[in-house]
């Protein structure tokens, strides 16, 4: 079966024609981890490389990434641990005392654009919400946002929590939010820092990688 | 005689974005909006108090019939006044359809540092820089810090920001505060600059400013505060950042409906607690950066929507809180000085009443005093299109036409003495012959607005002298408490 049509079809953003294209892929007996690496992951890195030369904009990008992500509720059960590579499970929340979610919401999205299979546990979580879902969902990533400055220390909170639970080691931490710096990330012992929704998933997956 | 009869006068430029018929749809869009969608409050006495209003309350969900709407809107006052603290009236504020005052922004994190010109996180010494040098310029009406202090005991930011502003200018501050708790220490220090509570009712010194979110959502401590201000008849601004295509419609028209209706709930609020308390609404109008994703406040969208939202806003008969002289750029270049120039005449042109955030670069993340020096002068030169061409027997100047006649020159005219300084004298712009330029060191606009800001970080002094030694005391009292207080919540 020819895969192109998928990567096609993802790039255009049709999401119920995709999720077919996929379940016909599956029933044809075509390699899960075939049909998400020549045909999903292929599409998204042409979206990808689309928006950065200025070719397609944040709700397009956003239109394949929802495309993805329905896609892959399908094939997620078919696939391997070793086929998703570094695309596992996120959870992603804005922290206690700030309802804003607009920015998590972005960087969620493309994180499931991505491949990863993303729990977002909403606005104004308190640490133990946060230590309570990656308990109980073990992640390998977790994403906080704030936009106060302050409640960015609570992202800081939640990392010492994570480490009286014992549990830090098992998640890479992520950080974001418009007041948010790498200076700030590495104060509070964070791993990554992204500046925006865009840049997240290339800089986590390059960490992962050489991780 | 030089009296006419039905005689119409233009003063000032006519410049207008909607028709009334328009102006009539949004606002219906607006009571289309909070009555069906409604907004949510998360703050349970302001719901029971919209509920005894006679709006329906669903959860956190409050709708809000259009009577409920009217009677709000008909009770803000007019006319507000604000004054400076040192009782000189040259600085005073009315707060009155289609007067323009222009100002920085509060709250970005980082700062341009005015000696290394580098960015770096705002600190606490800069608050009173900023205070300083907007003190001395003519065209800032009133003052915002242009950082949130960092160098602070945590959730003090807001209370030492003004404590330090408001004895280093006389200029009104409009101050910003985390919490109630804030809102109060604030409140308490601009009592102490005008001498006792009752003098603060008669000429009260400062703004306060709250935040809803974007969409229709008012957050506990926006409307606690908002509450606050409410019963003490501080004059408050309550409006949005609405993100267009991303926190509201992508289109102008659902935009400005979102927008208006945000802010409705702070005006609804205020006016149920104490009719006639002032309250100004607006916020920043732009739109999202599809391509890089960055709300941006140098697109041209901005400078439309702030002035269709003007229009609005007074539609409602309330004040506007607008948007100018801020840009994406992160360094002072033609970027920074193109969208301040376009911004600042728009929100002239639109007669804003406060205009905010002259000094914001890096949309909205970083502080820049040399920003708003430059955007000073470009307030200048728009102030001259906004004065409009007067037209009089003296300004026909038909007589003095007829002395010089053809082929003569008007420079020795006494009627050039007496109006000439009508004209803009700018304080920045270079129209030096090219060999003086040379000869003053060929400087560019960069290196004169550096010189012009340094210049008065050396050599200004501002009111800190000035300030009463009892209203000294009690400021440095407050900020004592304050520690302590939020020492105690920690613990």
């Amino acid at each position: 079966m020819d895969l192109s049509k998928i990567t096609e079809t993802l790039i255009s953003g049709k999401s119920d024609e995709l999720k077919k294209l996929v379940e016909e892929a599956i029933n044809n007996d075509v390699k899960p981890a075939d049909i998400l690496n020549q045909g999903l992951l292929t599409g998204m890195d042409a979206v990808g490389q689309k928006w950065k030369a200025g070719e397609m904009f944040m709700p397009e990008v956003l239109r394949c990434a929802k495309a993805m992500s329905s896609s892959m509720d399908v094939l997620r059960p078919m696939l391997k641990d070793d086929d998703i590579g570094n695309a596992g499970t996120m959870i992603i929340g804005t922290v206690a005392g700030d309802l804003h979610d607009i920015g998590k919401d972005l960087a969620a999205m493309m994180f499931e654009g991505a491949g990863y299979k993303v729990i977002n546990i909403g606005i104004d979580q308190s640490n133990e919400n946060f230590v309570n879902a990656v308990k109980e969902h073990k992640p390998n990533l977790l994403g906080m946002s704030a936009l106060l400055t302050t409640t960015m220390p609570r992202m800081g909170e939640v990392i010492n929590s994570l480490k009286e639970a014992g549990i830090r080691d098992q998640v890479t931490v992520i950080i974001g939010g418009a007041p948010v710096t790498e200076e700030f990330a590495d104060e509070i012992g964070a791993d990554l820092y992204a500046p925006n929704a865009g840049t997240a998933v290339e800089i986590t997956n390059e960490y992962l990688q050489n991780k | 005689m030089i009296n006419r009869t039905n005689y119409t006068v233009q003063q000032s430029p006519h410049f207008e974005i909607l028709s009334e018929n328009q102006k009539e749809r949004i606002f219906n869009g607006m009571m289309r909006t909070l009555q069906y969608t409604g907004a949510h409050v998360h703050h349970e006495k302001a719901r029971e108090l919209f509920k005894k209003a006679g709006c329906k309350v669903d959860g956190v969900t409050v709708y809000f019939p259009p009577q409920v709407i009217l009677n709000a809107l008909s009770t803000v006052p007019a006319v507000t006044e604000i004054f400076p603290w040192d009782g000189d009236d040259s600085k005073r504020i009315i707060i009155e359809k289609k007067r323009s005052y222009f100002g920085p922004g509060p709250t970005p994190p980082n700062f341009i540092d005015t000696e290394t010109l580098e960015r770096r996180k705002y600190l606490r010494k800069d608050a009173s820089l900023v205070a300083r040098v907007c003190d001395a310029l003519p065209n800032i009406g009133y003052v915002q810090s242009l950082g949130s202090i960092s160098d602070v005991t945590n959730g003090l930011a807001d209370v030492y920001e003004f404590a330090d502003m408001v004895r280093n200018t006389t200029t009104p501050i409009m101050s910003w505060s985390f919490t109630r708790e804030g809102c109060h220490d604030i409140h308490r220090m601009g009592i102490a600059m005008a001498g006792g509570e009752e003098e603060f009712k008669q000429r009260p010194n400062y703004v306060f400013y709250g935040e809803p979110i974007s969409p229709l959502v008012s957050d506990f401590h926006a409307i606690d505060k908002c509450i606050y201000c409410a019963e003490h008849r501080i004059p408050q601004v309550y409006s949005p950042c609405a993100i267009g295509g991303g926190t509201v419609p992508a289109s102008h028209a659902g935009q400005l409906v979102v927008a208006l209706s945000e802010s409705m709930v702070g005006v609804i609020a205020s006016q149920l607690i104490n009719p006639g308390t002032c309250v100004i609404i607006g916020g920043v109008q732009s739109i999202l950066d599809m391509r890089y994703s960055v709300y941006s406040y140098g697109a041209p969208e901005l400078s439309l929507l702030s002035a269709a939202l003007t229009e609005m806003v007074h539609y409602c008969n309330l004040p506007m809180y607008s948007t100018a002289g801020c840009t994406d750029t992160k360094k002072m270049d033609m970027q920074s000085a193109m969208e301040a120039s376009l911004s600042i005449n728009a929100a002239m042109m639109s007669g804003a009443n406060f205009v905010h955030d002259c000094g914001y670069t890096e949309s909205g993340l970083t502080g820049d005093i040399f920003q708003t020096v430059m955007d000073d002068e470009i307030i200048g030169m728009a102030r001259i299109i906004e004065k409009g061409v007067e037209v009089n027997e003296k300004t026909l100047a038909i007589d003095q036409i007829n002395n010089v006649g053809p082929g003569g020159h008007y420079l020795y005219e006494e009627h050039t003495m007496n109006h000439f300084k009508d004209n803009w004298m700018p304080s920045l712009m270079d129209r030096n012959s090219y060999e003086d330029w040379v000869e003053q060191g060929s400087k560019t606009m960069k290196d004169r607005i550096i010189e012009k800001t340094r210049d008065l970080i050396e050599n200004y002094e501002g009111p800190r002298n000035k300030v009463p030694e009892k209203a000294d005391n009690e400021i440095e009292k407050i900020l004592q408490e304050a520690e302590e207080r939020q020492k105690k919540e920690k613990k």
